[in-house]
């Protein structure tokens, strides 16, 4: 996960503006606030443009599952689509795989689709004239790959997602989990190296959604795609995500890892998520760990991938600073027991 | 209501906009009628302010279909041979074979109950002796329908690719939709001259609009996630459009299959009135002109029994189909072979046969012995409704009313007594808090007094104007004035208002009638157990065949037409008012309940203003309806715009024909966009 080589995808002050003339009306409010996004945003706003996303920046490393979450309407799920070039990105800059794919030729970006990406819909988004194995063998279709090669091909896709016996079924003839385990080896027929998730389980009951959650962890595992992955629930977000991006409004308000999001929200609209989460089962005792030598005589045996929770049951009874160690079992650092209850503290604004 | 009363002084200084509306309207109309006597042109434009529109438009037809003519006479060459060869087929193949055709694929369509349509519909046509005119007509449509599916699929797909032409052809399809079918027989004619291939283009042409319609829709439907998955899967567009985007929108389009089936039929059998050639719409014509009304009706038949078997089996393609056994249908085909080879010699020809001759002779003497025994009360059924009904909303009261049919003359004095009764009740509506509705009352008393024939031109204009105000702001007054203006202009205004007024008594007594059958659907369902076949089978009816049944009972005449555009129009209404009532969301209703409120609250405060914008759809379909029924029913004794149409057609005079036309166009027009604004305005207001 600590690859350091070039970033899959990169987004570079990245917006997306609806309206009629959008381009030149993004041009004028970027020169008229100098190239100040809020004051850009505001200004497009008055003039009767939507800025669905605004000036966005990250990258999304090689392996890595980075989660973008929002509420409805804060423009993730344009921000996907401007990743994955569904829509054209008013302004900015994507680069997938070291390549600017804003004003890419339309063949060069079909060859991408063939070859790299892969996405996933919250509705499915199944062909439903084709069986499951031709929904899941379609894109190696559209590239022109042989029934054979492609049929055989498809198998182990449909079997990688635990759908073996239903290739010759219909959508409609599916439950919703395993339509979206059709989406989801559909997304992977071409073995692409990017996969974008848009809400993927949002559609589903709470116990199929965890299983898929779970599956989806297990085949992420094998697979370690570079991953986008869109959310409107903070515990979906927390349980898979390496990094999550938070949305607001077309604003990234913050970008951190989940113990990040839990323990250093930036504002309150981030705290309110994160308040009615468990902090102790997502934030680590790295985080609360203290770079000091002092400390009392007791050793519970705490770690620093330890959850808060689990610390916590360990020094139940204790008052003093304890030693931390690292996974090799050294010595790194010192936990106050008092950090640990004061970390968990739940806000009461 | 208490918020109303309390506050009535507020309400009477601050007119609502449709108080505003009415109120103008209402001075405008007084003062027409007071300078009645002084400037007659206020009533009547006088014919030295018209423009030679029509001659204009002729001119400039003749000269332009003269100048594609060689084109069009090229293709309509090439036309010929397709169908001399659809003719052929039909025409020479052994009735048992077709026969065995219709039954195979009905039973692959749709299983034992299409397999039994087919073979029993096949069997009547065969059996009614008009087998021959029936084969001539389908051979019309077996040409005509795949020109009308390759062209109206291609438009559709183009307007889908391309946002630009999209609108263009979204708003020529609606004009399309709006203009009378005589009105594209005129200058077909003067294209091809006499003969079936004016039926063949026209039916091509009339059907093609359906089936562009559907395929656009249907596209358009396409879910946004089934479409993005086909770009992400690296589809080109060509790929997505003919892999995905096409299948997905099957259902829909076979809708449009469905209905450019319906309207080819429909509209072959009425070309029949320029190019009679031997086919069955021909045979009606003939014999409705003869006045054998039995062998007129089971020519009818056989034309309802080919809508109908057409209908249902194309039907059931928009429809999720079971696969069956394809056996079967090998088997059928291989009995009707047998049987043809088997009893070669011994097959009778179908055009002597004459199995159904004295049903249509039993017919004429029934219907003869049920016009003697009933005729006083059918005359008096038929004059009562003219002489105190329509008359009266044609030329007015104060014309209308003669010693001769109401037992006194009409007196000025009457006039003053009846708009002071008018006055009294509007001032009581308008005391009770509605503004408006006082000053319609007033308005629509001032129309029956004068007569909508009658109506002063400033009159109608600012009454429209104010409505289409109403209903879609500035910019739909501006164009119903606008487009009305031209029919003014152009000396069509008196044969528009005359239109107007019989269409307008139609659509309202549909109106009423079918909003109160709707009810009683809505609310008691064996009542929609039995309207349901009934609305089926006139929605399958082609218009030609209305005219029979009226004609059989109450003769030439107003009435008549009057009769058939009513049972033509009525239908959406009913089916709308129902379908609104009935899809209430269920959640309300229980919240309605559980407030406590009885049945027939629910149904005053719930139900009805939730169906409202439904119901206003129903009203504006019923229109469009009226208005294509109103042409048609130019054969049997109608006035106006549609009697125009007819007599162009007759001398083929484009200019007059194509004038007429739009007319009855703008009419339509006029009177769906101004409707839609109102079932708009009601949608918003519901948050839908």
């Amino acid at each position: 996960m600590t690859d350091a080589n070039t970033p899959a995808i990169t987004c570079q002050n990245l917006w997306q503006v609806f309206g009629q003339g959008a381009d030149k009306a993004l041009t004028d409010a970027l020169s008229r606030s100098g190239n100040d996004a809020d004051k850009a945003a505001a200004d497009l706003r008055e003039h009767g443009f939507i800025p669905a996303v605004q000036d966005a920046n990250f990258e999304v490393k090689e392996g890595e599952l980075f989660v973008i979450m929002g509420l409805s309407g804060s423009g993730k799920s344009t921000l996907i689509r401007c990743i994955s070039q569904l829509l054209p990105g008013t302004g900015g800059e994507i680069r997938v795989d070291g390549e600017n794919v804003i004003g890419a030729s339309k063949k060069a970006l079909t060859e991408l689709r063939r070859k790299k990406l892969g996405m996933v819909f919250q509705h499915f988004g199944l062909f439903p004239h084709m069986t499951v194995a031709d929904n899941v063998a379609y894109p190696l279709r559209v590239s022109g790959v042989g029934k054979k090669e492609r049929m055989a091909r498809a198998q182990e896709v449909i079997t990688l997602v635990g759908l073996e016996g239903r290739e010759d079924s219909y959508p409609r003839q599916l439950s919703g989990g395993q339509r979206q385990r059709v989406g989801i080896a559909r997304s992977l027929a071409v073995n692409p190296d990017i996969w974008f998730l848009d809400e993927p389980f949002s559609a589903l009951d709470p116990l199929i959604r965890r299983q898929l959650q779970d599956e989806f962890l297990r085949i992420q595992a094998t697979l370690k795609k570079s991953i986008v992955f869109i959310t409107h629930d903070i515990q979906e977000a927390l349980k898979l995500a390496d990094r999550i991006a938070i949305m607001r409004d077309g604003k990234i308000v913050q970008i951190g890892t989940p113990t990040d999001i839990v323990l250093r929200p930036v504002d309150d609209y981030v705290r309110e998520f994160s308040k009615d989460v468990a902090k102790g089962q997502h934030a680590k005792v790295a985080s609360v760990m203290r770079d000091e030598s002092e400390r009392g005589p007791d050793d519970p045996g705490l770690t620093t991938s330890m959850t808060l929770d689990a610390a916590l049951a360990h020094c139940m009874e204790l008052y003093e600073p304890v030693p931390v160690r690292d996974e090799n079992g050294d010595i790194v650092g010192t936990v106050h027991p008092s950090d640990l209850a004061a970390a968990l503290q739940v806000d009461e604004t | 209501m208490t918020a109303v009363s309390d506050i009535p002084s507020n309400s009477a200084i601050q007119l609502t906009v449709g108080a505003k509306a009415a109120l103008i309207t209402v001075v405008v109309g007084a003062i027409c009628l007071a300078l009645e006597g002084v400037a007659p042109w206020l009533v009547k434009w006088p014919t030295a302010w018209e423009l030679p529109a029509t001659q204009w438009v002729g001119a400039f037809l003749d000269w332009f279909l003269n100048s594609i003519k060689p084109a069009m006479r090229l293709f309509s060459d090439l036309m010929a041979y397709p169908m001399n060869g659809a003719n052929f087929v039909l025409g020479n193949t052994p009735w048992p074979i077709l026969i065995g055709l219709v039954t195979a694929l009905g039973w692959y369509l749709g299983g034992l109950p299409m397999a039994a349509l087919g073979f029993f519909g096949l069997c009547f046509v065969f059996a009614s002796g008009y087998w021959a005119e029936s084969m001539n007509t389908l051979a019309l449509v077996a040409v005509s329908v795949p020109v009308a599916l390759i062209v109206g699929g291609a438009i559709g797909i183009l307007a889908n690719e391309v946002p630009r032409v999209r609108s263009f052809v979204q708003a020529v399809l609606d004009v399309m939709q709006t203009v009378p079918t005589f009105a594209y027989l005129t200058p077909l004619l003067l294209l091809f001259g006499f003969g079936p291939v004016v039926g063949l283009i026209a039916s091509a042409i009339y059907a093609a609009p359906p089936m562009a319609r559907n395929v656009m829709l249907g596209l358009e439907r396409v879910e946004p996630e089934i479409k993005e998955a086909a770009i992400m899967s690296g589809g080109t567009r060509f790929q997505q459009l003919f892999q995905v985007e096409i299948p997905a929108a099957a259902t829909q389009i076979m809708v449009g299959v469905n209905q450019c089936l319906m309207a080819a039929l429909s509209m072959v059998i009425i070309a029949a009135v320029i190019g009679g050639f031997n086919d069955i719409g021909w045979e009606v014509l003939l014999t409705m002109r003869k006045a054998q009304f039995g062998e007129s009706l089971m020519a009818g038949l056989v034309i309802v029994v080919f809508a109908v078997v057409i209908d249902r089996m194309s039907g059931t393609l928009a429809t999720e189909r079971k696969r069956y056994d394809q056996r079967v249908v090998w088997a059928v085909l291989g009995f009707a072979v047998l049987f043809t080879v088997a009893f070669w010699a011994w097959l009778p020809n179908p055009s002597e046969l004459t199995l159904l001759d004295p049903m249509a002779e039993a017919v004429d003497s029934g219907l003869t012995a049920f016009t003697q025994a009933n005729g006083p009360w059918l005359d008096a059924l038929k004059n009562n409704s003219l002489f105190y009904v329509l008359l009266p909303l044609r030329i007015g009261l104060d014309q209308a009313v003669l010693p001769f049919t109401w037992g006194f003359q009409w007196t000025t004095g009457m006039s003053f007594g009846l708009f002071a009764v008018g006055a009294v009740i509007a001032a009581l509506i308008a005391w009770r808090g509605h503004m408006t509705g006082g000053l319609v009352v007033l308005i629509l008393i001032g129309m029956l007094e004068t007569g909508i024939a009658n109506l002063p031109w400033p009159f109608v204009l600012t009454g429209a104007a104010a409505l289409s105000y109403v209903a879609g702001g500035w910019r739909l007054a501006a164009l119903s004035v606008g487009l009305l203006c031209t029919i003014l202009v152009s000396g069509l205004w008196e044969r528009a208002l005359l239109s107007l007024y019989l269409s307008g008594a139609a659509v309202f007594s549909c109106a009423v009638a079918g909003a109160l059958i709707g009810l009683a659907s809505a609310v008691w369902s064996p009542v929609w157990k039995i309207v349901r076949p009934i609305c089926d089978m006139l929605q399958t009816i082609p218009l030609f065949v209305f005219l029979i049944p009226v004609l059989m009972v109450f003769q030439i005449g107003e009435f008549s037409a009057f009769l058939a555009i009513c049972a033509y129009a009525i239908v959406p209404m009913i089916r709308y008012t129902r379908h609104g009532l009935v899809n209430t969301p269920e959640e309300m209703m229980e919240a309605a309940i559980s407030s406590g409120a009885t049945e027939w609250q629910i149904m005053r405060d719930i139900r009805a203003p939730y169906a409202a914008p439904t119901i206003l759809l129903g009203l504006n379909q019923t229109i469009l309806y009226a208005f294509a029924m109103l042409v048609i029913a130019a054969l049997i004794g109608t006035t106006g715009l549609g009697q125009s149409i007819y007599l162009a057609l007759g001398q083929a005079d484009v200019g007059l024909g194509i004038s007429a036309g739009a007319a009855m166009a703008i009419l339509a027009l006029v009177a769906d966009r101004i409707v839609q604004g109102f079932a708009e305005e009601r949608r918003k207001a519901l948050g839908l």
